[in-house]
């Protein structure tokens, strides 16, 4: 586990030579809770500091990109799934809409409301596995997770209501959905979102004024404007360093338009503003829905009426991107015509936001490297791909 | 250099109103762009050697302001070469705008973005794995997502079939040649 660097001992008879402390190289993964999926970094420690972080990732890679390239465009939303497993309906939003933009196909109306309240409550089930697990990364061992955990269940459980799975969606459909939702579907919205309330203010209570939690997370892993767009960050991540870019507001999709809401942003730049910033994400997609379901017609086509059986797509090529709760999740395009990409690429929020990670820790304990892991809430299967 | 000659008459054919075309033509006076015809968003092509220049000068303009590097990637053309595409976007703006650079098949090199934007280092390093495309300058050229010792094969090209990649991991984990 531990190695010792090439720098060897310092040499005999310097003055200094006696007072030198040698770096140690810690390896931290890629099997290790704390890494969040299958992730690994070899941090170079003085004593108990961080002095240099090198990531290396890969190891969920399964070529989605490549195989997209084989399989038309039905088959593909399979695939966007998996690469954002906690928020998939916001993965799959953004194919199906860089396909119906390429095909120039009309969504209609109802089924666009079914994909807002879909995605702000996935943003919600997505948030909590957030706050649940970076609970334990700052030590506070299984109470927020058991109370992320409940609370993300009936979130889950209206999702398989709908689309008959926990995770892997595939429900949305280019033009609308695969079916209609079940004819109580307001009503269980709107009990989810009770609970909801109710658990969101728990972790209120749990965390946010917790005064060891703020001890161990404020200006902890503090990262300027400045820096974070020159990373490219996105999400919650880059707007707790005071950047105000979300693509709910700077280019509404949908119905984004329509609706009263805040984009919540920090600007302290550190650990503890990420966490705050998505805590006040939760509210507002509370708020989202909640108009949502007050807008959305309750009888309504789910699909346009003339859908071609095998869908093609004029050559062309299209940049989609919307704003899933790890940041901009983006859809490259490129069409020959045909029924299938002739490439597609995934930008990956995480990957970006990931590699501001050594930025973020050095000089830092070794303890503070992980929660600033943590803090920027990555998925592994989205960074591989 | 070009630009005022030999480029200019095309754009005026295409229909560019309500496009930053007409800021982004003059911040890359003296860069041969033009832009691409029929597209859904704006599109602009330069050549690679100036690739670096153009997208440095769009950063620092004030008035564009191109300070987020979202995207980087290539798109394999098979004999036309490949294209390595650039998405911009403007915290400040909130502008975007799509960079191309089309390189030969026989020279898979183009200068890196680094220098420019920080975020293109990982993305730039998937790019070089996945295609073969060489970045100059580029201060970690490692592999990013593939094996260190994979730098052969380049999976995201269409020259290479799927079932190969398994066939390369190592004796007996591909599929059996036909008539076995």
């Amino acid at each position: 586990m531990v190695a010792t660097p090439e720098v060897g001992p310092p040499g005999v008879g310097h003055p200094e030579a006696e007072f030198q402390t040698q770096d140690l190289l810690l390896n931290v993964g890629p099997q290790h809770p704390s890494t969040h999926g299958v992730f690994r970094m070899v941090l170079q420690v003085d004593g108990e500091v961080v002095r240099d972080v090198i990531p290396y990732i890969g190891y969920l890679h399964r070529g989605a990109e490549k195989l997209c390239e084989t399989m038309d465009y039905r088959q593909g939303i399979g695939f966007m799934d998996r690469t954002e497993y906690l928020a998939a309906f916001n993965a799959e939003l953004s194919y199906v809409m860089a396909v119906e933009k390429l095909a120039e196909i009309e969504v209609p109306e109802r089924a666009q409301w079914i994909r807002m309240i879909l995605c702000e409550m996935n943003r919600l089930s997505s948030h909590f596995m957030f706050m649940g697990a970076f609970g334990i990364d700052v030590g506070v061992f299984a109470t927020p997770f058991i109370y992320a955990w409940k609370e993300r269940e009936q979130l889950i459980d209206l999702f398989e209501e709908v689309s008959g799975d926990r995770m892997m969606y595939a429900y949305f459909r280019p033009g609308g959905l695969a079916w209609d939702v079940p004819a109580n579907f307001k009503q269980r919205v709107r009990e989810v979102l009770e609970s909801t309330k109710v658990g969101i203010k728990d972790f209120d209570g749990l965390l946010t004024t917790n005064e060891i939690f703020r001890a161990r997370t404020q200006g902890v892993g503090y990262i300027s404007a400045e820096d974070a767009i020159d990373w490219g960050m996105s999400g919650p991540s880059i707007r707790a360093s005071g950047v105000n870019i979300d693509v709910r507001k700077d280019e509404p999709y949908m119905f984004y338009d329509q609706i009263d809401f805040n984009v919540p942003t920090r600007t302290e730049g550190d650990v503890y503003a990420r966490y705050a910033c998505r805590m006040d994400e939760m509210w507002e997609s509370v708020r989202i829905i909640e108009q949502c379901l007050e807008k959305m017609p309750d009888y309504g086509p789910i699909m346009p009426e003339k859908m071609p059986r095998m869908l093609r797509t004029p050559p062309g090529e299209v940049y989609l991107r919307t704003e899933a709760p790890r940041g901009e999740y983006g859809i490259y395009l490129v069409s020959e015509g045909g029924n299938r990409p002739y490439r597609l690429k995934v930008r990956s929020a995480c990957l970006s936001n990931l590699q501001a990670l050594k930025d973020m820790s050095v000089g830092h304990y070794m303890a503070d490297a992980i929660i600033v892991l943590g803090s920027i809430d990555i998925v592994l299967s989205e960074v591989d791909r | 250099m070009t630009n005022e000659n030999t480029e200019a008459a095309a754009p005026e054919e295409l229909d560019l109103s309500g496009t930053i075309w007409a800021e982004v033509d003059r911040v890359l006076s003296g860069v041969t762009a033009r832009p691409e015809p029929g597209a859904l968003d704006l599109i602009v092509h330069i050549p690679p050697d100036e690739v670096i220049m153009g997208l440095r000068r769009l950063k620092t303009d004030e008035a564009l302001d191109f300070n987020y590097l979202r995207s980087l990637t290539a798109v394999d053309l098979e004999e036309d070469g490949m294209d390595v595409v650039y998405h911009l976007f403007s915290t400040n703006t909130k502008q975007n705008l799509t960079v191309k650079t089309r390189l030969d098949n026989d020279n898979l090199a183009v200068d890196t973005a680094t220098t420019v934007w920080r975020a293109a280092n990982w993305l730039e390093r998937e790019t070089a794995e996945m295609f073969g495309i060489r970045f100059n300058g580029h201060p970690d050229p490692r592999t990013l997502l593939m094996p260190e010792d994979m730098t052969d094969t380049f999976p995201l090209r269409k020259a290479h079939p799927l079932a190969e990649i398994e066939i390369l991991q190592g004796e007996g984990m591909g599929y059996p040649e036909e008539g076995e």
